[in-house]
């Protein structure tokens, strides 16, 4: 499967002599990149990254893109916990989307270095690294690709601690993966596969929206003493900038995050879609005079259940949103819960706004992504209904 | 020569990177193991002068004749053997030499396996346990390699290795608590029988899902690597599990990141009912060993010392230098699968017989023991009687003894109780409350 990737690569490697990674080649040709040329020239930008207020309760602050505060994430990792290892494909000189740079010249090729090209291999290795009681951090360079590694993951990491009465557990495993759309993926570069693993008890699933939450989530997934699968929206690795804590912090798992206080609509979403419905917001409140409250939910399993149904019961409304497909797609999940636990607040049916249930598209990929104007739309339609 | 010195001089910064966060929680890491260091293992060095291939992928000579090199499966790797089948020492200087004791206690712990083995297996035909897995015919592969090995050495297996456990002591109460998934059952009633784990004798729990524990294993062995003991990891599974693709990732991660780590096969001959020749068409398991850049060795799983010696050899090269060893043990799989399976259906009874009368590990030990006039009919009546009288009593108090409490269907999914999980007990004891008829509780701890 990966093996589609690598001849990708070469292929960006080829045309783009300016470049060695094909994260960077992908990004540069993304629509936020500002060298276009007629046949470059995509669709505009999807969304609008919004930086978080500068957090001052961590100490210092540096500048940092997405890809960058993943490495400070690392960097903490590997000066605090002896034990911690980094690997998977072609970490070693930096990461395809440069995340590990310089990690291996600071920490040594013992503790940060490339494995065979395997994906069952790296989290089958990494659960074994963690059960003899280390720190495992293991990479898929795609989260696309993750799925040769569906049994290691479902079957074993899941079950590790539960089937063996908690004797043996892999709970310092955690596994990193570029994820969601990034403007000319296709079918395997764009994928956001955390439904399928939503069905897996025994797994935390957690997606940043940013490079701040990016470094606090990953660090807590890191200390968390469960398996943890932690997506990063890789059309941010370079577009998101924000000022991030140089020291180590965290930010709590299973915790959603209200974003914008509203009082009409509560609207749902994680990574990059958080961008799309913050906008969706304020074009409700301009167009519409319509009062969103915005959440961005962090982590899909053991998901906070009682922030949405909180701002639920107060809203009355529901709108939420992932690229995925929306035909088993964790909206559904959100859905069925609120409806159980707010039927007698709910005004109008809860809204999915979603990909379609189709693989993911080349050249129509402006048309799949549930874009700020399908949004828009159906809080429209949500509000007259 | 450059390249080996470029090499040292990594090494000496990743040496000095470990010192520099050494002690800081981990005070166990100190330095690294010796790392191999050889020119063979590293790509070599671009020259484009010299008149041979250039290619980074393998060091090679050019040849100017069309060839393709043929497999060799007719006269495969040889099978290692220790003694013959009437237990007489072929090759002296091959004798490992072990006191009596340590022979009569590989006797004791091959027929107490055997032992259990028939009245679990029993047991299960009389519907009092689900499920069962003999080991029948692969005793002396258990025992000789458990004995080779460091207490402290971590074990993952396959399913069929109960003998490992049985030789580092582990108590036949909690072999049947687990079978009978009771209260004392160290895995809490969630497994299928014989899926057995020991935190304590460092025997990883067994899952379903073969050869997942392949690359795992290598995993672990390069943690311990890491840490600097004198431990390595040994990973047992079945001839029929080696076509799984982690087996094949295990090898090659195991292999390039230098993993402490043996490599175990059993090639009983099946894999339930599909026989080898539909398994694979190469020489068995050991010859796929060079393939990855192993060392390899196939030996007679039948004699528990030929099973002694490699591994014992292999755990000290491991150990030493750091890399994986395969390890092949040839023997057959004298029983059913399991109780869900009659092998009388793709074999003859005919072959079942040759390996259970003629050529069985544990009569072979007792032909050895009984030249050396270690063991007598006498001995072999009592022990019989003893072994039998010790597994019924272990085997009763296990049915006696309650399930565990329902409570425990819940926890340890996470290591905390989370809360959505928590709701959801909550909510089965509301429904237990109110139909509690309707359910076994009474078979239940409180």
């Amino acid at each position: 499967m990966a093996a589609a990737a690598r001849f990708f690569i070469r292929g960006a490697n080829s045309k783009l002599a300016t470049t060695n990674s094909f994260g960077a080649s992908l990004l540069k040709l993304s629509p936020s990149c500002s060298s276009r040329t007629k046949t470059q020239q995509r669709h505009a930008a999807h969304f609008t990254f919004q930086p978080d207020p500068v957090p001052t309760q961590y100490g210092p602050t540096q500048k940092m893109n997405l890809f960058q505060s993943i490495t400070s994430a690392l960097d903490n990792t590997l000066a605090n916990d002896p034990t911690a290892v980094i690997f998977g494909e072609d970490v070693a000189f930096g990461g395809v989307f440069r995340c590990t740079v310089g990690l291996r010249d600071k920490y040594g090729k013992d503790r940060v270095f490339n494995t065979p090209l395997c994906e069952q291999g790296i989290v089958g290795f990494g659960i074994g690294v963690a059960v003899a009681g280390a720190t495992a951090i293991a990479e898929i360079q795609f989260a696309d690709y993750i799925f040769p590694a569906f049994d290691q993951i479902v079957n074993e990491a899941a079950k590790y601690r539960y089937r063996s009465g908690n004797m043996f557990d892999c709970g310092n495993l955690t596994i990193r993966a570029p994820w969601g759309c990034v403007g000319h993926g296709s079918l395997y570069h764009s994928q956001s596969p955390e439904a399928f693993f939503a069905h897996c008890p025994g797994i935390k699933i957690v997606i940043p929206r940013g490079p701040v939450q990016a470094k606090g989530l990953l660090l807590s997934c890191i200390a968390d003493k469960n398996p943890c699968i932690f997506f990063e929206p890789k059309i941010l690795y370079r577009a998101a900038v924000e000022q991030v804590p140089v020291e180590a912090y965290a930010i709590p798992l299973s915790q959603a995050e209200i974003l914008q206080e509203g009082s009409d609509v509560t609207l749902v979403a994680w990574g990059t879609q958080i961008h799309v419905v913050r906008e969706v917001a304020a074009m409700a409140q301009e167009k519409l005079g319509v009062s969103c409250e915005v959440i961005d939910l962090q982590t899909i399993l053991p998901w906070d259940v009682e922030t949405i149904c909180k701002s639920v019961v107060k809203t009355g409304r529901l709108l939420i949103s992932h690229e995925a497909p929306v035909t088993g797609g964790f909206a559904a999940e959100i859905s069925s819960t609120v409806q159980e636990e707010c039927f007698l607040n709910l005004e109008a049916p809860i809204a999915r706004v979603c990909g379609y249930d189709t693989p993911f598209p080349h050249i129509f990929e402006p048309f799949y992504i549930p874009d700020k104007w399908k949004c828009f739309d159906a809080i429209k339609r949500m509000i007259n209904y | 020569m450059a390249a080996v010195k470029s090499v040292r001089k990594m090494y000496g910064l990743c040496f000095h990177a470990v010192r520099q966060t050494a002690g800081l929680k981990w005070s166990r890491l100190l330095q690294q193991r010796t790392f191999r260091v050889s020119a063979v293992h590293q790509q070599q060095p671009f020259d484009s002068t010299l008149e041979k291939p250039q290619f980074p992928g393998a060091s090679a000579e050019f040849v100017d004749q069309l060839e393709f090199i043929q497999p060799n499966v007719i006269s495969g790797i040889p099978v290692y053997r220790v003694m013959d089948r009437q237990g007489n020492i072929i090759n002296p200087s091959q004798d490992p030499q072990l006191p009596k004791e340590a022979v009569l206690n590989f006797y004791q712990k091959m027929t107490l396996l055997n032992t259990m083995d028939r009245i679990l297996y029993e047991s299960q035909r009389q519907g009092r346990i689900s499920f069962y897995m003999t080991n029948y015919g692969e005793e002396g592969t258990h025992i000789g390699s458990a004995a080779a090995l460091d207490p402290n050495d971590l074990v993952f297996g396959q399913y069929r290795e109960a003998g490992v456990l049985m030789y580092r002591g582990f108590p036949l109460d909690y072999f049947m608590a687990q079978c009978y998934a009771n209260a004392d059952d160290l895995g809490k009633g969630r497994q299928m029988p014989v899926h057995y784990g020991s935190r304590d004798l460092n025997f990883v729990t067994i899952s379903s899902p073969l050869a997942t524990q392949i690359p795992q294993a290598a995993g672990a062995a390069y943690a311990i690597k890491r840490e600097n003991l004198d431990r390595v990891v040994i990973c047992y599974f079945g001839e029929g599990a080696a076509s799984e693709g982690d087996a094949h990732a295990g090898f090659n991660f195991s292999a390039t990141l230098e993993c402490p780590l043996i490599f175990f096969c059993r090639n009983n001959g099946y894999a339930i009912s599909t026989p080898t020749n539909e398994q694979y068409r190469g020489d068995g398991i050991a010859a796929r060993g060079p393939g990855y850049g192993m060392l390899s060795i196939r030996v007679d799983g039948n004699d528990v010392f030929a099973v002694y010696n490699a591994t014992k050899e292999a755990r000290r090269r491991a150990v030493a230098e750091n890399q994986p060893f395969l390890i092949e043990a040839m023997t057959y799989r004298i029983g059913h699968h399991s109780t869900s399976d009659d092998s009388s259906a793709y074999r003859s009874v005919d072959e079942v017989n040759y390996w259970d009368k003629q050529d069985h590990p544990i009569s072979r030990l007792r032909h050895y023991m009984t030249a050396r006039g270690w063991w007598s009919e006498d001995d072999e009546r009592s022990w019989r009687k003893q072994s039998r009288k010790t597994v019924m009593e272990a085997f009763e108090r296990a049915e006696k003894r309650l399930k565990p409490k329902p409570e425990l269907l819940f926890t340890d999914v996470y290591e905390e109780m989370t809360p959505h999980i928590s709701k959801q007990r909550e909510s089965m004891w509301r429904h237990l409350q109110q139909y509690k008829e309707h359910y076994p509780l009474d078979l239940y701890d409180k």
